[in-house]
């Protein structure tokens, strides 16, 4: 972790911030402004997908990823600017994620966001892409710390308390897949297409939940930790053992692997509950933040605001745009740091790997992308 | 003109300000680097020690140049995202200049003929361009076989520089009527960079990485066919 610089910033400014982000497939700039109570705005919230350029391929191929990011960087931070109706000179630090990810686009973002930062001597923020999705709900919903926050996307899915800004505890993670990534395989064996996440929610609608039955991996284990890599294996079985071109079976399908999921989520997450109120028993109303682009399955959102309501929990779900990749979250979780005083060099290393609680307990599997 | 240019498109790390002008060029402030990783960490310093040592600042510029490649991927990237950052903070034209010319232009003072610049594309194969003592271009840019090369070099016997150089002189020896130089540069630098920058039209759109191959990625095979 390269030096941090002290940014000369009491909390009772405002903040206009520059965010990048490209660590995945989404080209991302946006303009956020934090105000002096900590109330965050989003001014402008530029994003362009990549889908297309990957969905032949079933996934995403990073050295396509990077390419595009190179390509499209400036015009898409230009145009933040613009739908901002700012120049550079209204804006008072630019930031971008710099890990973990896919190592080569998240340098294309870092070094847009170097080169602006170097030319302007603005402040400049490497932020964790994890710590934007981490602190989302505060820019949308004002969520005071600390919180529960199940995080699942295509890269991650992470069970951890947010106590504070760059002040995490991992509860559990992943042991292979993340969840994301075992429904955009669900969705290719099935030949639904990518992105998986959508289409796989699309076919179970008509699906019998019942009609197959998959497993529920680590279900009533006293740990945190999930898996997936299992129940994919199990998909690809009952694939094998039907016909996957039969509409009704592919509804069947998709239905049986969401229920397993969500029966997933439930089960781990109400033992994180449990762990979060051992160590923050004061709570009158205790926060569970559901973020990643995972968190726009409504069946999943269903199955998680009924153990909210189970367990006195209020449930807080960013919108969907904010849930999945953006750049608005790079933005804010660099204002949450300026405000607190921190800035980084422009000597930042980008990083593939980058463990929002590094003290976590390492998990056998786990942590390739985190 | 004054330019600044970098280049982190090979195992190096250049940065010059340059003021290019009719009756030559002056080197205001330059640095040269060799390094095989860490571009993405160490570029920002070496442009603010640049620009200071040069003693200017960044309106003080003309325009911005940086090699767009062909190199390492990623190390092409670094530099192109880094400029065109720069670029859109400071309003400044930038211009991209491949490895192959920089290089070329490096080697044309040691001839009075014309130079190929070749550099090690590994796999077995050579990024190679010819070019004459003026630095115009008398082949396309491709990435071959050092056997391939000396086929797109034949005819032109030019002075062969770049990281290639010693992998065509092993591959062809001398026979080809190429010719070799001890003292020929090996990695592109960014005070070339910044003159042939400063010849070319600045009103295009910004420059692109220029990869010379394909990304590494196989469709995949539809089982039902």
């Amino acid at each position: 972790m390269s030096a941090q610089t002290k940014f000369p910033q009491s909390e009772n400014r405002p903040l206009v911030v520059l965010g990048i982000e490209s660590s995945c497939d989404e080209t991302a700039a946006a303009i956020v402004r934090r105000d002096a109570l900590g109330n965050g705005e989003i001014l402008s919230n530029e994003v362009r997908s990549q889908d297309a350029a990957h969905a032949p391929y079933g996934g995403v191929v990073p050295e396509i990823a990077a390419r595009a990011h190179v390509e499209h960087l400036d015009r898409i931070v230009a145009r933040a600017l613009m739908n901002a109706s700012l120049g550079l000179d209204g804006v008072d630090a630019i930031s971008a994620t710099a890990g973990p990810g896919l190592i080569g686009g998240i340098i294309a973002g870092l070094m847009t966001a170097k080169g602006l930062a170097l030319v302007t001597g603005k402040p400049f923020v490497a932020v964790n892409h994890l710590e934007g999705h981490a602190l989302t709900a505060r820019l949308t919903d004002g969520i005071a710390f600390p919180y529960l926050l199940l995080l699942v996307s295509g890269g991650h899915t992470q069970l951890l308390i947010v106590e504070n800004v760059g002040q995490y505890t991992r509860l559990g993670t992943t042991l292979d897949d993340a969840l994301g990534e075992a429904f955009d395989k669900t969705a290719k064996l099935l030949g639904l297409g990518y992105p998986g996440g959508p289409a796989v929610e699309r076919e179970a609608a008509s699906g019998d939940r019942n009609a197959i039955s998959l497993p529920r991996p680590l279900m009533g284990q006293d740990d945190c930790n999930f898996s997936f890599s299992g129940l994919k294996t199990a998909v690809l079985h009952a694939v094998n053992r039907t016909h996957r071109d039969d509409p009704d079976l592919r509804a069947d399908i998709c239905a049986a692997f969401q229920e397993a999921a969500a029966d997933c989520l439930r089960d781990r997450t109400g033992r994180a509950m449990t762990r979060f109120e051992a160590r923050h028993n004061d709570l009158e109303t205790p926060v569970l933040v559901v973020a990643g682009g995972v968190a726009a399955n409504t069946r999943l959102r269903e199955v998680l605001n009924n153990l909210c309501q189970a367990r006195g929990y209020r449930l807080c779900c960013p919108p969907h745009a904010l849930c999945t990749d953006n750049a608005a979250m790079i933005a804010w979780a660099a204002a949450e740091r300026l405000a607190g005083g921190a800035a980084d060099n422009l000597d930042v290393m980008p990083r593939a790997r980058w463990p929002l609680d590094p003290d976590a307990e390492a998990v056998p599997g786990a942590g390739v992308k985190a | 003109m004054r330019v600044l240019a970098f280049d982190t498109a090979m195992p190096a790390c250049s940065v010059a300000v340059v003021e290019c002008g009719g009756a030559g060029a002056e080197i205001l402030a330059h640095r040269f680097e060799p390094r095989a990783r860490g571009h993405a960490e160490v570029l920002m310093d070496q442009i603010a020690e640049t620009m200071s040592d040069a003693g200017v600042g960044y309106s003080d510029l003309d325009r911005l140049a940086v090699t767009t490649g062909p190199g390492t991927f990623t190390g092409v990237r670094i530099g192109v995202a880094a400029a065109r950052g720069m670029a859109l903070g400071t309003g400044l034209p930038l211009v991209g200049v491949t490895t192959l010319e920089a290089l070329a232009a490096a080697g044309a003072g040691l001839t009075g003929g014309s130079v190929a610049a070749a550099i090690d594309a590994r796999r077995g194969e050579v990024y190679v361009q010819c070019f004459s003592n003026d630095l115009t271009p008398l082949s396309e840019p491709c990435v071959v076989t050092p056997a391939d090369a000396a086929d797109v070099l034949r005819g032109h016997t030019p002075l062969i520089v770049g990281t290639g150089a010693r992998i065509m002189r092993d591959v062809c020896g001398e026979a080809a009527g190429f010719t070799f130089d001890a003292a020929a540069p090996e990695l592109s630098d960014a005070c070339h960079v910044a003159c042939r920058g400063a010849v070319k039209p600045s009103d295009g759109p910004p420059p692109s990485p220029f990869y010379l191959r394909a990304p590494d990625a196989k469709l995949p095979q539809r089982k039902d066919g």
